[in-house]
């Protein structure tokens, strides 16, 4: 994430300077926004990652992935979806789908799989497991895929640094599954609760790209 | 472990319909060079293997003599597929690389570069076009006589996973990842029907005989037989217990080989069924435990062969 520096008074002037060409044509209270709010941080895209098998379509809107009962580690994802201007892009959508906790995917039905419900300002959250290892990938993962008008597809994956395969050290062994061509899909993993019934939290925003 | 594969198996795979392997040609190749994965020629008379060592080698059949060996140089073989007429052997990486060589010569026709990973690509039956389906982006259309790119063929997001040419060349169909199966015109890739009744992605796609309808096989364990002239969903034999990988219509257009493969894990063993299509049933169906199938095909003859590999052991087993 980028952090402004506060700004010059030089900089303001010259922004405020730069906003009169625009107050001629438009109107004031226009002018007055965008010199008073703060300019949306423009972030980089994250990076694709391929779609991998198994993507069914017409999975059910949801945010609750596990049921009452399901083994495995009960996990939290949380995040918000950009556009590279920093923009949270309209009527956004975010499919995601996993393996179980055994590693096994669902073909005959939708367990863990989902549209999730995104508000107006991005934000996205759902409630699963951690998947486990599929025989045929080497590290844990969650598929998405995240569509908005007038931006490109989204596919991609999340991975979890607690992940055995990184050895406690994804920033060196995150190439240990060849699908992982970017260090920034392996998020870190908040491990809470009671220690009987631990939990983890995952934050992973997503940034498209404008068409 | 072995045991309780085995035990799986005659659980979930029902009996084999009289039908079984008959190890025809077990062919050896050095031990660094495991064949991953074979293709057939449309007649039967060679079988072309992507080996571990990065080459392809090219045996004859049924004598299994060693004919040629290609190599695609910096990049790992991600596809091998023979032309209509079998008279090329075409070879796609996983850095976009595609190569063209006549066969049996082994001259090199024709190389360029796609740009990404070759997940899949089909030569036109005349042999003036190749569509090309590449990993994650649009597959794309070629002019191989022009060696120019005739247009791109997207999906609604990701890319393609399989595609084949019609027999009579008019039309070239897509099974993309967004699960929907397109058909296009051959000669300008303008989109003509799209099929969106598949919910599950779809792994492999034939033609029939008189190209008027895909059959299309994939995740959801079916094969669903598709109409060309408006992409209807007409049909779906019954559902087996394995997804699908490969279908190869035989030279008849009558018989449908399935090759099958585990979700849960490609190296397990999977079934191979033939499919009378016009009944929609069972002709043949084979599980051997200790055989992993890799590819397909059939002879001259119109009897099915499929390949597996057993270590440094290439074998390839007729269904009787």
């Amino acid at each position: 994430m980028m952090h402004r520096s506060p700004l010059s008074r030089r900089e303001i002037l010259g922004r405020c300077l730069g906003s009169l060409t625009i107050l001629c044509s438009t109107s004031a209270l226009r002018v007055a926004k965008a010199v008073a709010l703060p300019q949306a941080q423009h972030r980089k895209p994250t990076p694709a990652n391929e779609i991998g098998s198994f993507y069914k379509k017409r999975a059910p809107k949801a945010a609750m992935l596990r049921a009452p009962g399901d083994p495995g580690m009960p996990l939290t994802v949380r995040g918000q979806v950009f556009n590279t201007r920093g923009d949270a892009p309209a009527n956004a959508g975010i499919e995601v789908w996993q393996a179980d906790h055994l590693g096994r995917y669902d073909l005959d039905g939708y367990r863990y799989r989902a549209q999730l419900p995104v508000d107006p300002a991005g934000v996205y959250e759902f409630e699963s497991v951690i998947p486990g290892h599929h025989p045929d990938r080497v590290c844990q993962h969650i598929h998405y895929l995240v569509l908005a008008p007038g931006h490109k597809p989204l596919v991609t994956q999340l991975y979890f640094a607690t992940d055995p395969v990184f050895e406690g050290d994804p920033d060196h062994n995150f190439g240990r599954d060849p699908l992982i061509h970017s260090r920034e899909l392996v998020r870190p993993v908040v491990l809470g609760g009671d220690p009987r019934e631990m939990q983890a939290l995952v934050h992973f925003d997503l940034v498209l790209e404008l068409l | 472990m072995t045991w309780i594969r085995i035990c799986c198996a005659l659980v979930l795979v029902p009996p084999a319909l009289g039908a079984s392997l008959k190890l025809e040609k077990t062919i050896t190749v050095p031990p660094e060079a495991v064949v991953r994965f074979t293709a057939v020629s449309p007649k039967g008379d060679w079988v072309a293997g992507a080996c571990q060592d990065g080459r392809v080698r090219l045996w004859s059949f049924p004598a299994g003599e060693l004919r040629q060996v290609f190599d695609l140089e910096d990049q790992r073989v991600s596809r091998l597929r023979f032309s209509g007429d079998g008279a090329l052997l075409a070879v796609g990486g996983d850095r976009g690389g595609i190569r063209i060589w006549n066969i049996p010569s082994g001259k090199l026709k024709l190389q360029f570069k796609v740009g990404e990973p070759v997940v899949a690509f089909a030569i036109s039956p005349d042999r003036t076009l190749l569509a090309v389906a590449r990993k994650d982006e649009p597959a794309q259309l070629w002019d191989l006589t022009t060696e120019s790119r005739i247009t791109d063929l997207p999906a609604r997001f990701a890319g393609s996973l399989s595609l084949d040419f019609s027999p009579d060349g008019q039309w070239l169909a897509l099974a993309d990842a967004d699960t929907e199966i397109r058909i296009y015109e051959s000669r300008t890739g303008a989109l003509r029907a799209t099929s969106d009744d598949l919910l599950l992605e779809t792994f492999a796609i034939a033609f029939s005989q008189d190209s008027r309808f895909v059959y299309a096989g994939g995740a959801d364990k079916t094969v669903s037989l598709i109409a060309v002239a408006g992409g209807k969903l007409l049909r779906t034999f019954p559902r087996q217990t394995h997804a699908v990988s490969e279908l190869k219509l035989s030279p008849d257009g009558k018989i449908l080989l399935a090759i099958y493969f585990d979700e849960k894990g490609l190296a397990n063993p999977a079934p191979v069924v033939v499919w009378n299509v016009a009944a929609g049933s069972v002709e043949a169906q084979v599980f051997e435990p200790e055989v992993t199938p890799n590819g397909g095909g059939f002879l001259g003859s119109g009897r099915v062969i499929v390949t597996s590999s057993a270590g440094p052991k290439l074998q390839v087993w007729s269904v009787r």
